[in-house]
């Protein structure tokens, strides 16, 4: 099973997105907050996860290192409201996977989590169930 | 006139001389009879042509100098040679006192200078305001690009010798006879580029304020020592004026200086204000577009897709573009608000140009639309951002289509303008063209005649346009198209070194071994 976190303030755009992953046979778990995000991959260990930038809190970029940090193998692909090169610089850094702004094109974020997917099968270490 | 009192003066002179060596001559004659007759032979002394010919023999030993004196004389007492010139010339200061503009002032000096006094060329040399040399603010009997062009360093060795010799006249002739050959070299290329045999110096107090430089037709016209007196009194009266004049200029630039500052300003305060409106609405906007669009994408790329209805798809299809649209502006208007930060580097502007007409001629001709382009080759390198410039290069090209709807020409011109230092850019339609009361708005943001535009393209392109102190004008009138022209400030200074010329600019100089 391919599995997934959403991570958003917004509960409307992680469900539309767990919706569709879904749809799709993926195994969606979403989250609301940094700390959350945290658990919940400590927990379920998601190949993926779609991370928005900007949330009270903890914000995405601090999530971002500490995943990269302890779980250096799970793709981790940005989300953000607004783009700037600064911001972009300082994720590729951090060690994100992608960067994509919104609203989002669900086509093409598909397309690219099945590709981060398909980079991680080819891995040895790592197994797909 | 002059003409006429030269001769006069002559005649006036060789009378008087004559008398005076007639009257010499009878003298002597006088002398000779009352002396005894012993001294000379009886025979001698009897015969008239003896007298005759002494007489002529005194009249020949003193005449050159009876001459002499009497035109000294002439000159001090009744010719005052310096009537008219001099009293045009101190008229002159009279009327200079009124004036507080350099470029006047200093035309009417070197203009009066010139034509009084009959020089081939006179320059008014003033400090100049940014680069600590000097320069000539006005010259007489110069090819005026040859003028602009003549800067005397601060250092150089005549302002050396200038302000070593303090309120004395520069004599080219004599000093240079005073100098060491090296010294004379030096000193001699800097009077040769001021074209220079005499230079007054103006000063007030202890600040050189400029210099009278001037030369004559005739390399051995000689002014007399009354002239230098005039002259020094005149660059006195002079200097005063050059000084206040050169005060004005100052708190002008200063003035205009500071004006731009404010409104740069005021500019910069705007674009960070609408920088963080951007951002906000960004946030705020970004998230529900992505819902509704999300959820209508969710519907859309729906596995069963076989129970919705035609219409519904379409629905669903139009919220999805129309969110998208929306989320542009707000993009747009971040583009315009962070651009300023954006990395540059050496470009090619016309390559920049030519790709942004490749990119939508397909679309333009399909429409019926035409371009003709005049685009010199082989312009300066560039020092910018691509995507900044071809945002601009785009949104005028756009706007020109958008004008002429279809069935028209674009005539796209671009070139460089060395004496100016620009890059400039034209691009023309024969479209519908603007009317006179929205041609103000026209760089307004959110102003647009078209319905489904935004009306950010031309605000976005001004400001971009602005960020490399460039300026952009449209002309146009309704019905008869309309012109953008822009320019770019193009110059070396502008451009860092890459290494590459880093490398040979120092390889001019080796070192010493």
């Amino acid at each position: 099973m391919k599995k997934l976190l959403v991570v958003d303030d917004e509960q409307e755009i992680c469900d539309f997105l767990k919706t569709f992953f879904e749809e799709r046979d993926y195994e969606v778990d979403t989250a609301s907050s940094g700390f959350q995000a945290l658990e919940q991959v400590k927990a379920v260990r998601p190949h993926v996860v779609l991370l928005d930038v900007h949330m009270p809190g903890m914000d995405g970029m601090k999530v971002l290192k500490e995943i990269k940090e302890r779980y250096p193998k799970v793709k981790v692909i940005m989300v953000t409201a607004i783009e700037t090169q600064e911001k972009i610089e300082e994720a590729m850094r951090l060690g994100a996977d992608n960067y994509i702004t919104k609203p989002l094109s669900l086509e093409y974020l598909e397309k690219d989590v099945q590709e981060k997917i398909a980079i991680l099968s080819r891995s040895a270490e790592h197994e797909i169930v | 006139m002059s003409l006429y009192l030269r001769k006069r003066r002559r005649v006036l002179r060789q009378s008087l001389v004559g008398s005076i060596l007639f009257m010499a001559g009878f003298a002597v004659f006088y002398v000779l009879n009352m002396l005894p007759d012993r001294f000379f032979p009886a025979v001698l002394s009897a015969h008239p042509a003896f007298y005759v010919a002494l007489m002529t023999l005194v009249c020949v030993i003193s005449y050159k100098y009876t001459d002499r004196v009497v035109t000294q004389f002439f000159k001090q007492t009744i010719f005052k040679k310096k009537s008219f010139s001099h009293i045009t010339l101190m008229n002159l200061t009279e009327e200079l006192a009124l004036i507080l503009d350099l470029k006047v002032l200093s035309n009417l000096i070197v203009n009066t200078f010139g034509e009084v006094l009959k020089l081939k060329s006179v320059a008014l040399i003033v400090p100049s305001r940014v680069r600590g040399d000097f320069e000539i603010a006005s010259a007489y009997g110069w090819n005026v690009s040859n003028y602009k062009r003549t800067r005397i360093p601060d250092k150089a060795a005549l302002i050396e010798l200038v302000r070593k010799k303090g309120g004395h006249i520069l004599l080219r002739d004599r000093i240079m006879h005073t100098l060491s050959w090296q010294d004379a070299n030096r000193l001699a290329h800097d009077f040769d580029s001021l074209k220079a045999n005499w230079i007054i110096p103006l000063w007030v107090k202890d600040e050189l304020t400029g210099m009278i430089a001037f030369s004559s037709y005739f390399p051995d016209k000689s002014f007399d020592e009354s002239d230098f007196h005039f002259f020094r009194e005149f660059a006195m009266q002079a200097a005063k004026y050059v000084h206040n004049a050169l005060s004005v200029r100052e708190l002008q630039a200063a003035n205009v200086e500071l004006q731009d500052i404010q409104s740069h300003l005021i500019q910069s305060t705007k674009i960070a204000a609408i920088e963080q409106l951007a951002t906000g609405i960004a946030h705020e906007i970004h998230n529900p577009l992505t819902i509704i669009s999300g959820k209508a994408q969710v519907l859309l790329l729906k596995k069963d897709k076989s129970a919705m209805d035609q219409q519904i798809e379409d629905v669903l299809k139009t919220i999805v573009k129309q969110t998208k649209r929306a989320a542009d502006i707000t993009r747009k208007l971040l583009m315009f608000s962070q651009g300023s930060g954006a990395p540059k580097e050496p470009l090619r502007l016309e390559q920049i140009l030519e790709d942004t007409i490749a990119l939508v001629s397909y679309q333009t001709s399909l429409e019926g639309i035409e371009f003709v382009k005049t685009i010199e080759r082989d312009m300066p390198v560039f020092y910018g951002n691509v995507h900044e410039l071809r945002e601009v290069f785009l949104n005028l090209i756009l706007n020109a289509v958008q004008s002429i709807g279809s069935q028209g020409t674009i005539t796209v011109e671009m070139n460089y303008i060395p004496h100016e230092e620009i890059i400039r850019i034209e691009i023309s339609d024969t479209g519908e063209g603007i009317d006179q009361e929205h041609i103000e708005k026209l760089f307004n943001p959110f102003f647009t005649t078209r319905h489904e535009a935004v009306g950010l393209g031309l605000f976005v392109t001004k400001q971009i346009v602005h960020r490399y102190g460039g300026s952009i004008r449209v002309e146009g009138s309704k019905g008869r198209g309309t012109l953008f022209t822009v320019a770019f400030p193009y110059s070396e200074a502008s451009k860092p070194l890459t290494s590459a010329e880093h490398k040979v600019s120092l390889s001019l100089f080796p070192e010493d071994p």
